[in-house]
């Protein structure tokens, strides 16, 4: 079926290329890349954390994105389509290495317990600015707290909250129900939030 | 309040909502609820507070650069790929 661009249901600064690149005009492939090189390198390192897996991750993806694009239908933004593409490539690749173990994240884990000592006070670490706290060594233990995550944790707290996807569609990306990103999404933050905790505790 | 007189039926479900709430998902009325609530529940609070800055943090994490090395080996590879297709089109 040929693609009628007036019959377009969304907008998307992407569309004009990928229509050229479906029209014979393959050299213009490398202008994609550029677009999203980047992007797709540091979801690769969020994801794997390993530069050669990233790297692979980009190459793979991009492979798939050349074999498929002449199926794109228009219906969705390109880069959800794109991302949709890393994430099983990632989910594949990650399949055949075993990495951090796959297992629930319950809320109860999370929760005060009885005896617990709660701070009667808003940490620092939660008041001051955000640009005075951020340095190398805390984005490193962010990175790396987020590496020890089970997969379909990481997967939608990467894509929500560093890639900055909705919930809808981290939600058509990953093929799942909002409902369901909203609970995995939770639960991920309350689990880096443990380690943040963790590591200010150190400070004090 | 004090943390001995955490109402914990309460707080637990104000703590299950606590992202659709920083992720502005949640409706006015629970909005309202869960912002009386931590104005005078202080473990809630706490709990907020460091949350919605556990979620700043990671949405200002940068960037790393895409090693020259990788960036031309994927050049080419994309390039070999477009002279295929080319060449079968023609």
């Amino acid at each position: 079926m040929m693609y009628n661009p007036d019959r377009r249901k969304i907008q998307d600064k992407d569309f004009e290329l990928v229509e050229a690149i479906n029209s014979g005009r393959f050299e213009l492939f490398q202008e994609l890349v550029k677009r999203y090189e980047q992007k797709l390198y540091n979801f690769g390192l969020r994801m794997c954390g390993d530069v050669c897996d990233a790297e692979d991750l980009v190459q793979d993806t991009f492979l798939n994105v050349f074999r498929y694009l002449k199926d794109f239908r228009y219906e969705t933004k390109f880069k959800n389509w794109l991302y949709r593409i890393a994430t099983s490539t990632c989910i594949k690749k990650r399949r055949k290495s075993k990495f951090a173990p796959e297992r629930e994240l319950s809320l109860d884990e999370f929760w005060p317990k009885e005896d617990a000592h709660i701070p009667d006070a808003v940490p620092e670490w939660a008041q001051i600015p955000l640009n005075k706290l951020l340095n190398v060594e805390l984005s490193n233990t962010i990175r790396n707290a987020i590496l020890e995550l089970p997969e379909k944790y990481r997967l939608v707290i990467v894509l929500r909250d560093l890639e900055g996807f909705s919930t809808a569609e981290t939600a058509q990306i990953l093929n799942l129900k909002p409902s369901n990103i909203k609970v995995r999404l939770h639960r991920a933050r309350l689990y880096l939030r443990d380690k943040l905790k963790g590591y200010f505790a150190h400070d004090e | 309040m004090t943390s001995d007189q955490h109402d914990h039926s309460h707080c637990l479900s104000m703590f299950q909502k606590l992202s659709e709430y920083i992720d502005n998902e949640l409706d006015e009325m629970t909005c309202r609820d869960i912002e009386r609530h931590v104005e005078e529940c202080v473990p809630c609070k706490i709990c907020l507070e460091t949350l919605k800055r556990t979620v700043n943090l990671c949405k200002k994490l940068e960037s790393k650069p895409v090693p020259e090395s990788v960036s031309l080996k994927l050049k080419e590879f994309i390039q070999s790929m477009s002279d295929g297709r080319s060449i079968v089109q023609k």
